[in-house]
């Protein structure tokens, strides 16, 4: 009812006054469909009949004003959320307004200031995390190379808005915009400062049973940042530090929260390197005190580990550790071997080393070493050969476990039959003797362009339960329509994207998801 | 330059106005004026490693309020430890289906007269607030333990109103040494667990309980003792509750009439 109103407005609009940029409507339809069955081999349960967690987003663009809503169906949502991530509605409601060097939103809002050490409201649905501000944003762009923000809301929590108050500014000066002689030169240099501030009234935290906790209502926290680019180099450096803010994360410390980072890269043709390190302290920053689990987070801190996306290589994926701190390492280098030479053969070889490493106090959290050829063999043979060594610390992350140490062989390649049929498998293995032993994967998957993709995988507990966690699936696209349907099991575990991690249980049945695009 | 210095005020403000000294963290508030006694579930698990803090605010609770807190601590969910040939395991399928059946989330996280789940940090405030309510009725029991049986008499007596509900009735042992994950990652492996859920008595939800005021009704029940149990370590845990929680809680030791 809502839309169509905006729609009608909105044409009328366009009709009567001749905008020239048209009024315009867009969307994304996402649903994911889960016909759940019981499996007590793997502790699947059958929950519910049928389970699913469907977006309906739209937009509509003007010249001037854009309007845009969201309709979440989430009252059976797929296992592993959180209970409070039930429900159904419109959280997401928005109207943005240009003018000049202005641009004003009221309504619902994500945003980030500088890597996201003091605030980054964002959403990922896979892990159930939606953040967003209910309130204000006012951006302003007064001059070339600056732009200045302010805002100031209340943050979602699944089907509330917490009570706590987020405010802010940031402001980032792009200095060879007005240092003529680092533009002439290439040279791009941008500052940055951003301040946030958390109002939340004071509650009852006890520490014992006659004296409560004296808790501040304001937490202030602030960032500088500088970042450098100049031909193939690039560099940041970035500081956050938060006042006394005590949290059920942390213990409720009155110690105040810091984080350090610096990165630096170099890309050329054939040739990159990365190196990164993280220091950080205490910097759990939600907007309600007391939270548990993965709402209601203000700030993210990058995970600077590498973002695997093998089955096994993600077996133990690490979850930045906000509340206590660490130290984190990071170095990549990328290489091609050019074709035609002793070691690039025929066709050329890319070899990628990456190497992360995350301690705190003396105990190391997560290390990973890996080593990552790509070759092509011949005219329609490429293969991807993989070797990584895992240090992940079960306990730390998952709360118990001990050190897992693994080492794990992928072996990917992809066959082209003809311009349109394309087969791809995948062997994985990950040996250890910590946790529940050997892991063993297959994939097949075979692309007929351009619209099926078929795939069968299995994933088999070798060390210690025996169990396969098989799946199967068909993949129809056409145009913006994507729909993908399966069938299989699903095993226990952590589901990550940048550091964050969800708990998914075991399950087993059909699935479907649609994906459509306007 | 006086919008300048105006700013920097401003902030400085901000920044200033929210810190707390080491001397002022702290906020004296009375203890609560004890109406009645409060049941406290603890659902918590030998391999969680936060369970030993819900434990320790349990022990400040009984220090505090003595018998008026009566503590249960449900073995069971992810983290709980059923035991192997080598080590004691407390966690029973009873603690799953308990876990299950309020949908809990997480571990240790407790139920304070059944009012939803509780944050073990938020479990002083909500047992200072439940133990301030008048209760609708009260409970006593007596146990003793002779031959192989444990007999039990819960009598309850109505004192504000008609209480429907259910009487449940556990029990409870003391004094285990078994493992227990700490906060610090480490294992003990002769960690005390106290009040642990051994068995309910009748059946896993009660027995239907209907008491007007002034109304006392009296309930006898046999409890067959375990082998694993230490018959001088065992207590009982009678309480009232419907939907709207518990109504009234009492606990009371096993009177051991076994020739040691």
């Amino acid at each position: 009812m809502l839309l169509a109103v905006f729609l009608l407005n909105a044409n009328a609009q366009d009709q009567t006054t001749g905008n020239k940029q048209p009024v315009s409507l867009h969307g994304t339809v996402q649903s994911d469909v889960l016909i759940p069955q019981n499996d007590h081999d793997i502790g699947a349960e059958k929950t519910d009949d049928v389970l699913t967690n469907t977006y309906v987003d739209l937009q509509l663009q003007s010249q001037y004003v854009d309007v845009g809503v969201r309709m979440e169906y989430l009252e059976h949502p797929l296992p592993g959320f959180e209970r409070d991530f039930e429900g159904w509605g419109v959280p997401h409601f928005w109207v943005k307004g240009r003018l000049g060097c202005a641009e004003l939103t009221a309504g619902t809002f994500y945003e980030q200031f500088g890597s996201g050490l003091i605030l980054r409201t964002y959403e990922e649905r896979s892990l159930g995390i939606d953040n967003s501000l209910l309130g204000g944003r006012l951006v302003l762009k007064p001059t070339k190379g600056v732009t200045i923000k302010a805002l100031s809301g209340r943050q979602r929590r699944y089907w509330s808005w917490n009570k706590g108050l987020v405010s802010g500014a940031d402001a980032e000066v792009a200095l060879n915009e007005w240092i003529p002689s680092l533009g002439n030169s290439g040279t791009e240099l941008m500052l940055g400062v951003s301040w946030v501030n958390k109002y939340e009234k004071q509650e009852d935290i006890f520490v014992d049973a006659t004296h409560k906790l004296n808790l501040p209502e304001f937490v202030n926290a602030w960032d500088v940042r500088a970042t450098l680019n100049k031909g193939p180099w690039s560099l940041l450096a970035e500081y956050a530090q938060k006042t006394q803010d005590p949290s059920f994360d942390n213990q409720y410390s009155y110690e105040r929260g810091t984080t350090a980072l610096f990165s630096g890269s170099y890309s050329k043709k054939g040739l990159s390197l990365l190196l990164q390190a993280k220091r950080s302290e205490n910097m759990s920053f939600r907007s309600r005190r007391s939270m548990i689990g993965t709402s209601s987070f203000i700030n993210h801190l990058p995970p600077f580990t590498q973002s695997h996306t093998y089955a096994l290589a993600v077996l133990y994926p690490y979850a930045t550790q906000l509340a206590s701190g660490e130290w984190a390492w990071q170095a990549e280098a990328g290489y091609n071997f050019k074709r035609k030479t002793a070691l690039g053969g025929k066709y050329g070889m890319n070899v990628k080393v990456n190497f992360s490493h995350v301690r705190w106090e003396g105990t190391t959290f997560y290390q990973d070493l890996d080593v990552v050829l790509t070759r092509k063999l011949t005219q329609d043979f490429k293969l991807l050969l993989m070797y990584m060594n895992q240090r992940y610390n079960k306990t730390v992350v998952e709360g118990e476990g001990g050190m897992v140490c693994s080492n794990i062989f992928i072996a990917d390649g992809k066959y082209q039959f003809s311009p349109k049929v394309i087969l791809r498998t995948e062997l994985q293995y990950l040996a250890t003797s910590d946790d529940q032993g050997d892991w063993a994967y297959g994939l097949v998957e075979l692309s007929l362009a351009p619209h099926w993709m078929l795939s069968a995988s299995d994933t088999y507990n070798v060390g210690e339960t025996h169990l396969h966690y098989y799946q199967g699936g068909v993949t129809f696209s056409t145009g913006a329509h994507r729909l993908q349907v399966g069938y299989g099991r699903t095993r226990a575990g952590y589901n990550c994207s940048g550091g964050v991690c969800r708990y998914v249980p075991a399950n087993k049945g059909f699935t479907m998801s649609y994906n459509y695009n306007f | 330059m006086r919008k300048l210095h105006f700013l920097l005020f401003t902030l400085m403000l901000f920044t200033a106005c929210s810190h707390i000294n080491e001397g002022e963290r702290l906020i004296y508030v009375k203890p609560a004026n004890v109406s009645r006694r409060v049941l406290l579930e603890d659902f918590t698990g030998q391999r969680c490693v936060n369970c030993p803090k819900g434990t320790a605010i349990i022990e400040q609770l009984l220090e505090e309020y003595g018998d008026a807190v009566i503590a249960v601590g449900i073995h069971g969910g992810p983290l709980g430890f059923k035991g192997n040939t080598k080590m004691i395991g407390l966690a029973t399928d009873i603690g799953d289906e308990y876990y299950n059946h309020w949908q809990l989330e997480y571990q240790p996280v407790g139920l304070i007269d059944r009012h939803g789940a509780v944050n073990y940090t938020d479990w002083t405030k909500a047992v200072k607030d439940e133990l301030a309510k008048v209760a609708p009725l009260n409970i006593m029991v007596e146990a003793d333990v002779s031959g192989d049986d444990i007999h039990i008499t819960v009598t309850a007596t109505g004192t504000d109103g008609n209480t429907n509900g259910k009487l449940q009735v556990w029990l409870l042992e003391d004094g285990i040494s078994a493992l227990q994950t700490m906060p610090d990652g480490t294992t003990n492996r002769d960690y005390v667990h106290n009040h642990v859920l051994r068995t309910p008595v009748n059946g896993t939800w009660g027995e239907d309980i209907s008491i007007g005021s002034d109304e006392t009704k009296t309930f006898s029940m046999q409890q067959a003792v375990d082998a694993q149990w230490d018959t001088t370590q065992l207590s009982i845990v009678a309480f009232v509750y419907n939907d709207d929680g518990v109504m009234q809680a009492a606990k009371v030791k096993v009177i051991n009439n076994i020739q040691q």
